[in-house]
């Protein structure tokens, strides 16, 4: 059986003047799978998701989303794509209610999803502060609760676990990968951060000036991770890394992270 | 959809400190005015206050109530104008300055609603105020005891200023689309002023009625004698209004918005 293909870009490029943000980009994401697109600031993923959700129009080539090619006109799909893009914002002088019973109206989605989508994302004691008092981590956590709310079939996140602290980047990690096995969202992440797109993500591209300059899955990516660190690390970097990642595992077991 | 885009459009408004300070802005008018019928009334205590009893005096007009009138028309159309362009840029602009407008525009909701939604809250929110600073200006007059009052004369200033609050109306749209342009509610205010000194410019030349800024101050005799406007100004305002709509909605559907 092939895998259906839920998000797909032909060709995609968009240049602002002489600067190519995006350069003859082919993706292919399926259904089901967490793809991780990681690159360095300013490699073109926002701008990216800013074509794949109809925010910025292509130089040229194509991108379609659940089938639907992406244009002007295009507005329908949209009910089945929850998306976050670049930083976590929201109305600032509205509770965290209010905030996400605005896209409730906007998506038409039942009264019951606001409590729910507060509930998920571990919002509970913060359903009635005005958004613009809270931390950027729960802002964070209100801008996944609204690209959640309406039960999208894709997510297209840009940075998801920016400002999270640990304990809230697990708790993400676990919530999309639930969403992932239970209901078989499909997830489009970007990052810059290796380790984060290595936890959750199926298969993984790599953007840099624009360009998709590989892609392989979780499993391929980690053995030649593994052969690099093998052949390009001193002893010294090898036990770095290490520590950071038991120090990390500390942190989360002494605050009550998984 | 249109009903959907409008409740969240005036849930946005709650606990907005804009909204009192355009009330504050606006209802201020009437005060003003009412400071300067009274210097006009009592020169003498006028005296102490320097410049400005002089200015009231040099200014030829009478502690009546067609001066009294005249000069609400006058805050009504050209004070509106400028609040009322701060009230578009508000409403568009927050999406920017909040950071916001990139998670409305890529919802299951055709873009032009939100155009169409926020302009009718602009236009409530409007209404709103000028009918409150009409009733507070009819309340001050009363209250200052001012000669030469009589029904008609407040009626046909009432309908001035109401005409005059409607023709601003039809001139936001063009704010609207300079502030999703320049994504930002700071860029239209600029416009707006612009387009206030533009209009008292062509005011002073025959094209008064043809220049749609032109024709508040013309028909509230900021330049020349107050008259009644030509047929022509109307399809003038009316194609600014729906041509100002069209700009919005096509900057938002078909211009980049990678705010």
């Amino acid at each position: 059986m092939t895998a259906v293909t839920i998000i797909s870009t032909r060709a995609l490029s968009k240049r602002y003047g002489d600067v190519t943000a995006v350069d003859g980009l082919d993706l292919d994401v399926r259904r089901g799978e967490i793809y991780g697109f990681l690159g360095r600031n300013g490699a073109g993923k926002t701008t990216t998701i800013r074509m794949l959700l109809g925010l910025i129009r292509p130089t040229s080539g194509e991108v379609s989303v659940l089938g639907h090619r992406i244009g002007p006109s295009e507005t329908g799909v949209f009910s089945r794509v929850g998306f976050l893009v670049e930083t976590a914002t929201a109305y600032p002088n509205l509770t965290v209610r209010e905030n996400l019973d605005i896209q409730r109206r906007l998506t038409g989605s039942p009264r019951a999803a606001v409590s729910e989508s507060i509930e998920r994302l571990g919002l509970g004691a913060y359903a009635d502060r005005r958004a613009g008092r809270l931390s950027l981590g729960n802002k964070q956590r209100l801008s996944l609760a609204r690209a959640l709310l309406h039960a999208p079939d894709v997510l297209v996140l840009d940075e998801p676990a920016n400002a999270l602290d640990p304990a809230g980047i697990v708790e993400v990690r676990a919530l999309l990968r639930s969403l992932v096995t239970e209901r078989g969202v499909t997830v489009f992440m970007s990052s810059h951060i290796l380790a984060e797109v290595a936890h959750l993500a199926d298969r993984i591209g790599i953007v840099h000036e624009g360009r998709l300059i590989e892609e392989s899955s979780r499993d391929q990516f980690a053995e030649k991770a593994r052969a690099f660190s093998a052949e390009a690390l001193t002893e010294h970097e090898r036990a770095d890394a290490l520590l950071t990642m038991d120090l990390e595992r500390y942190f989360l077991a002494r605050t009550g992270g998984a | 959809m249109l009903r959907a885009v409008l409740a969240t459009e005036f849930m946005k408004l709650r606990r907005c400190k804009v909204t009192w300070a355009t009330l504050i802005g606006l209802s201020m008018g009437p005060l003003g005015i009412a400071l300067f019928m009274w210097i006009l009334r009592e020169p003498g205590r006028a005296a102490d206050l320097g410049l400005l009893g002089t200015k009231a005096n040099l200014s030829g007009l009478e502690a009546t109530w067609p001066a009294y009138a005249a000069m609400l028309t006058l805050i009504v159309g050209i004070g509106g104008m400028l609040v009322l362009s701060f009230i578009v840029a508000y409403v568009f602009g927050r999406e920017y300055d909040d950071g916001t407008a990139k998670n409305l525009l890529a919802l299951p909701v055709s873009r032009h609603w939100f155009v169409i939604a926020k302009l009718v809250v602009a236009g409530v929110w409007w209404a709103v105020l000028v009918v409150i600073v009409l009733l507070e200006a009819l309340a001050v007059g009363v209250a200052l005891g001012l000669p030469g009052f009589s029904a008609s004369l407040v009626l046909g200033a009432l309908q001035n200023a109401l005409l005059a609050a409607g023709i601003s109306y039809l001139l936001v749209p063009p704010v609207a689309w300079v502030t999703v342009w320049a994504r930002s509610g700071v860029a239209p205010i600029g416009f707006a002023i612009a387009m206030l000194a533009l209009g008292n410019l062509f005011g002073k030349t025959g094209w008064a009625e043809w220049f749609p800024w032109s024709i508040v101050p013309l028909l509230i005799g900021m330049v020349g004698t107050p008259q009644t406007l030509p047929a022509g100004s109307y399809i003038v305002l009316a194609m600014t209004f729906l041509v100002g709509i069209a700009a919005t909605i096509a900057q938002l559907r078909f211009a980049d918005n990678a705010q």
